[in-house]
């Protein structure tokens, strides 16, 4: 009976509470508590500066936290060594560095790295591992190519499969999506969807999001202020509070989640409110 | 479908190129034969036949004794050849590695001012100290020099170091100014011979090699390879940038202090022992990528600056009759006229 209770419950894979962090006596994030069960992918939202990229670097531990607690499956992150923590969560980064001249395959077989020792070799293997994955994001005919060659969503794509390769429990992307036209940009998120894996991405175009991710968490001046499924979250009156811009939702005829569509030509949304209700006293 | 997958990143880098082949059967065969004929040229005239016999009958107790000519291939040049071998792999090895913990393609061995401190260390060695035991505390006056200026770069960093590479570099530009001046000031106020010894020491050779002062230098570079070797996974998941290491399981900041200090022993203990040879650990990396693009050859690196040093010893005993030529001269003439040529050909293929 246990048994089939704990597969009903869906596992927890990663709990924050109370997360703060200040920098120079600055709060970029204040008191920020969520939890995330296994197969979902969380949306981070918000403004510019509202500390969507700080979110993620405390929970990949590139920056320690003020305050508050990061566990994953139930056990604080700062315990973990470098290659125990890499070997649980993938990142995918926004950027790589300028003159960068790895190929395809050996960029992917970077993901390879916490899962090796001092005197291991790349193995037959190994080499069907990151061929899977080349094979996984549609890259089979760039393996050889220059990484630096690809286009923007392919880059993006080869830095998935580099994650893929790292068979992480765990995938945190930061702006996948950015740089990319509408087709990649779709194509990117449905690729994470057929991972089966938990993820958490920073996103900033709330339409995609809300089509594309199970639950969002919204940021603003580093304050959790909503989190929750897309429906929840998105509202007029909030989007209208955080970014400061008029908008009208609708169900989206596909899926049925919120579909922002956003009014133009007013400086702010307050101004808009005065002019609607202006217009009505008329 | 799992072959044909597998073709797809066999090797895990581009199908080898024929020139490619080429270039392996080329260094091969120079490595063969390297000891023996760079053993062969030099101001006496010895055939590469009697290094042969001089080798076999000092190693395998074959043949006989050669006298003369014996003593100078056995004694002299031999171990002249195995320092300039052990010099070059050391330095371009150490220059690759902090080329790509630095991501600073203009990073070389002498990066933390270790070359200046060296000079410094061995100026104070030759004025300060009698003259009798000069070749005895010169090398060591340099040891201890290029030491003390890596540990003022580690100083001046602080905490820093890990994370601010620029910082790092900057510091190692200005303590590498203040020793520079510091050497210059005491040869200054110095006699003419400490002068121009210290000059020729700075150019760097290799005519005081010999069996018992090669065990340091040779342990040393060969045990710093072999640690280097063992973290080229990490060193390479550098490239990426530090925080996509970090995300990698790397712990950025201490593979790149150990690096950095490995890096630093190999330098310090080579500047002692032969000088300050320019430009080698910034040529031969960079060679070695032109050659080999898209691949991370550590070892083919080392194995392609050792072999390119015995041969610029070879040219500097050979070029003047009755005179050495110091070899961080033609290092840095070759170095310089190399650069022209990269640019030039790199210019030519954007256009």
């Amino acid at each position: 009976m246990a048994e089939s209770d704990a597969e009903l419950q869906p596992k927890m894979v990663l709990s924050v509470t109370d997360l703060s962090w200040q920098l120079n006596d600055k709060h970029i994030l204040s008191t920020i508590n969520f939890s995330l069960t296994e197969g979902k992918m969380l949306g981070i939202i918000g403004p510019n500066g509202a500390g969507k990229s700080s979110l993620l670097r405390c929970l990949y531990r590139f920056i320690k936290p003020t305050l508050g607690n990061i566990e994953l499956f139930g056990q604080d992150i700062g315990v973990l060594s470098a290659k125990q923590f890499a070997q649980q969560i993938a990142v995918v980064l926004q950027d790589t560095p300028h003159h960068f001249d790895m190929t395809c395959s050996q960029l992917i077989a970077l993901g390879l790295t916490p899962h090796k020792n001092a005197f291991d070799f790349t193995s037959k293997q190994d080499r069907q591992e990151v061929a899977n994955a080349l094979i996984k994001v549609g890259l089979q005919d760039k393996a050889n190519q220059a990484y630096e060659s690809l286009s923007g969503g392919e880059k993006q794509r080869a830095l998935i499969a580099r994650a893929i390769v790292q068979r992480p429990k765990l995938l945190i992307l930061d702006e996948p999506t950015n740089h990319l036209d509408i087709r990649y940009q779709i194509q990117t998120l449905e690729l994470l969807r057929t991972l089966n894996i938990t993820v958490i991405t920073s996103i900033h175009d709330l339409n995609l999001a809300s089509a594309l991710c199970d639950e969002l968490l919204l940021l603003d001046g580093g304050y959790c202020v909503a989190k929750g499924s897309p429906k929840t979250v998105l509202t007029e009156q909030r989007i209208a509070e955080v970014f400061d811009v008029c908008c009208e939702i609708r169900p989206h005829p596909q899926h049925g989640n919120p579909l922002i569509s956003y009014f133009y030509g007013y400086e702010s949304a307050t101004d808009l409110a005065n002019k609607v209700q202006g217009g009505e006293g008329e | 479908m799992s072959n044909s997958a597998i073709g797809l990143v066999n090797g895990l880098t581009l199908p080898r190129r024929p020139i490619e082949y080429l270039l392996f059967g080329v260094l091969v065969l120079l490595t063969l034969l390297t000891p023996f004929a760079a053993t062969s040229f030099g101001a006496a005239s010895i055939s590469v036949a009697d290094v042969v016999s001089v080798i076999s009958h000092k190693l395998l107790n074959v043949g006989e004794s050669l006298g003369v000519r014996e003593r100078i291939v056995w004694e002299l040049r031999l171990p002249r050849v195995l320092l300039a071998f052990i010099a070059g792999a050391g330095l371009s090895i150490a220059g690759s590695v902090l080329q790509t913990v630095t991501r600073n393609p203009l990073a070389d061995p002498y990066l933390f001012g270790i070359s200046s401190g060296a000079s410094f260390g061995a100026v104070v060695a030759l004025t300060l100290f009698s003259q009798s035991i000069l070749w005895l505390s010169l090398p060591l006056g340099a040891f201890v020099g290029a030491s003390l200026s890596v540990v003022m770069v580690l100083a001046l960093c602080g905490q820093n170091l890990s994370t601010q590479v620029e910082r790092m570099l900057l510091s190692g530009v200005a303590i590498s100014f203040m020793f520079g001046a510091m050497a210059s000031l005491m040869l200054y106020f110095s006699s003419p011979q400490a002068a121009a010894s210290v000059l020729f020491w700075t150019l760097g050779s290799f005519a005081k090699a010999s069996w018992q002062g090669l065990w340091l230098p040779a342990s040393v570079v060969f045990i710093c390879t072999l640690i280097i070797l063992l973290y080229k996974r990490q060193i390479v998941a550098m490239r990426a940038g530090d925080e996509t290491a970090h995300t990698l399981g790397i712990n950025v900041g201490a593979l790149r202090l150990s690096m950095l200090l490995l890096c630093s022993l190999i330098t310090a203990i080579l500047v002692a022992n032969c000088g300050g040879i320019g430009f080698i650990g910034l040529m031969v990396p960079h060679t070695v990528r032109l050659l080999f693009p898209g691949r991370y050859p550590l070892l083919l690196t080392a194995l392609v600056g050792g072999l390119f040093m015995v041969w610029v010893d070879v040219l500097a005993r050979t070029l003047l009759s009755y005179q050495e030529l110091p070899v961080g001269i033609i290092t840095s003439v070759m170095g310089s006229i190399f650069f022209l040529f990269i640019l030039g050909s790199r210019s030519a293929k954007r256009i």
